[in-house]
């Protein structure tokens, strides 16, 4: 017995089977969209709706479920409260610099590096290591490290430079949080960039080099225009995450220093826990939601018109 | 000559970035004593008290109780982001449904911040008594997983052949069928890369551990925190430092152990997204 029908009869049964029926209808699709689909509306659109609803309300822990349409007092609270413009601006400065900061050194190290790297991949590992840890425990890691007494930095400037700044006072904490930022997110990006360095293909590089170019002009030329996609991607990818930074910075400093760390997720954070002031932050929170949303759509057809 | 400078320049990246690790791993080998006259990057005679102390004086501390909450929310976490993103990755990969809607939506949720949701979160959990539960930790992890598991698994079924699931479809096999018995085994590499991810991104969560947990579920993450917290400015730096390598040993092991599978998964979203 002959099972196998000959390759062109095999085609013509699949060719007529393609239009009888999709691999997955649309009605079976839906089915297997809506446990997810379920799940996010539960947990994001309910809590999105609430949301809307409490930040045009007055609403306090004890009448938490029985809000009082009160109009737009809670968003006019916010826009005129200093604290959330400079948590804002704390936040738009921070997710700016420690992304360019990381983009730069990810960069430089993946092109740098790629040599060695491509002959010994194990070397991944341990610049991929800070990726792994706990932003929170790396902030409360870097309690120790800064500690005036039992910290190492402030000990090795002492014994080297006979003084040390206090790297968490008002004067400095931004620029540590941006330090510490940067040196535990470098490996993102760096990771980003040694993937689509190491995806161009070599003849391009070797032509360009038997044309008689130097490494740095295959680099500016060759290498960052092809990789001019990720780059992008990569710095938005770094400045959402700096912007709407949480864990480091609370584990660090609190909002501490004077509030002069106080972020956006921190500021809503503290209005809700620390004030109880729950209209505040819900407004300040769909403020947020607005913010991101507009980032977002701008980003999305950006990519659009670039696929196209 | 730049082979050398490569290396000089691979070693300060690796010790800058990995500095605070270092520090708290050297810290963590000192005696009490050695830590008020050391704090210098050198022991001279490591010792594992600090960590004896912590393993075995729990009645103020009890880390066991913060690395199983940790542990069970994050399996959860990641367990059900996994089971609800499969069926739904499955269909967008292989039928019309959910393109156009639901996995741009789902991309784009990595980057709205979470704490825009923590507010009517916290009232809900409330009110349905998930407060402070290992479970209602564990439906958050969820939440913060499913977008990346959604973008690892559409990427890896739409790079399984269509005529694999044809042939099994000709067979008589439902699509069901197909899904958990074709298409699973195939693709249970990106599954399992999926989980170690999952579960290293669940466990070192921080905001929502500290927004929605106060004493029985609490993670890791934060019960370091608390360690802090509560020991005021008399921070027994030996016994801290234990603290935070046995609370980030766990996602720092497995991804030591996994870099290859979690470097491909960490630049899912954002090459081909």
């Amino acid at each position: 017995m002959n099972h196998l029908p000959d390759a062109g009869s095999r085609l013509g049964v699949r060719r007529v089977w393609r239009i009888d029926m999709a691999l997955v209808t649309r009605a079976e699709g839906r089915m297997y969209l809506t446990p997810l689909v379920g799940f996010l509306l539960l947990f994001l659109g309910f809590p999105a709706i609430v949301n809307l609803i409490y930040s045009v309300s007055t609403v306090t822990f004890e009448t938490l479920r029985s809000p009082v349409l009160s109009g737009f007092s809670n968003y006019v609270a916010v826009l005129n409260d200093r604290e959330f413009w400079s948590s804002a601006w704390f936040s738009l400065r921070f997710g700016v610099l420690t992304a360019s900061a990381e983009c730069l050194i990810g960069l430089f190290l993946a092109i740098f590096l790629a040599p060695l790297l491509g002959k010994r991949p194990v070397l991944m590992a341990p610049l991929m290591l800070p990726l792994m840890v706990a932003p929170a425990m790396v902030g409360l890691m870097y309690r120790l490290v800064l500690h005036e007494f039992a910290g190492p930095v402030p000990y090795y400037l002492f014994e080297w430079f006979g003084d040390s700044p206090a790297f968490l006072d008002i004067n400095n904490a931004f620029r540590t949080l941006v330090v510490v930022e940067t040196l535990q997110w470098t490996p993102f990006a760096f990771l980003l960039f040694y993937m689509a360095y190491s995806a161009i293909p070599l003849d391009v590089r070797e032509a360009s080099s038997l044309d008689g170019a130097s490494p740095f002009e295959i680099v500016r030329w060759i290498d960052l225009p092809l990789m001019k996609p990720t780059l992008v991607i990569a710095f938005f990818i770094r400045f959402i995450d700096g912007f709407r930074v949480f864990d480091n910075v609370y584990a660090l400093t609190g909002s501490g220093a004077g509030g002069s760390t106080t972020s956006l997720s921190i500021y809503i954070y503290q209005a809700f826990f620390k004030e109880g002031a729950i209209g505040k932050a819900v407004a300040a929170s769909v403020v947020l939601f607005v913010a991101s949303f507009i980032v977002l759509h701008g980003l999305n057809r950006l990519a659009g018109r670039r696929k196209l | 000559m730049v082979r050398a400078l490569r290396w000089i320049v691979f070693a300060i990246a690796v010790l800058a970035m990995n500095f605070p690790i270092v520090v708290t791993l050297i810290t963590s080998l000192k005696s009490q004593r050695e830590l008020s006259t050391n704090p210098g990057l050198w022991i001279s005679q490591p010792t594992l008290d600090n960590y004896l102390e912590v393993l075995t004086h729990t009645s103020r501390f009890n880390i066991y109780a913060y690395l199983l909450n940790s542990t069970v929310a994050a399996l959860i976490g990641t367990g059900l982001a996994i089971v609800l993103a499969f069926p739904a990755a499955y269909a967008i990969a292989r039928s019309e449904a959910g393109k156009r809607l639901v996995l741009p939506i789902v991309i784009n949720l990595r980057a709205v911040p979470l704490i825009i949701f923590a507010i009517p979160l916290y009232m809900m959990y409330q009110w349905l008594g998930l407060l402070d539960t290992r479970i209602g930790l564990g439906l958050i992890l969820t939440i913060v997983n499913a977008p990346l598991a959604l973008v690892i698994l559409v990427n890896a079924i739409s790079d399984v052949p269509v005529e694999l699931d044809e042939a099994a479809k000709v067979d008589g096999a439902s699509s069901l069928q197909v899904m958990m018995m074709i298409v699973r085994p195939v693709i249970r590499p990106a599954l399992v890369t999926t989980f170690i991810f999952g579960f290293i991104t669940a466990w070192n969560e921080f905001l929502f551990g500290l927004m929605l947990t106060t004493s029985r579920a609490v993670p890791m993450t934060v019960g370091a925190s608390f360690f802090f917290a509560a020991s005021g400015g008399g921070v027994k730096w030996g016994t801290a430092s234990a603290v935070m390598m046995l609370g980030a040993l766990p996602p720092a092991l497995l991804g030591l152990v996994m870099y290859r599978q979690i470097s491909g998964s960490m630049t899912a979203g954002a090459v081909k997204g």
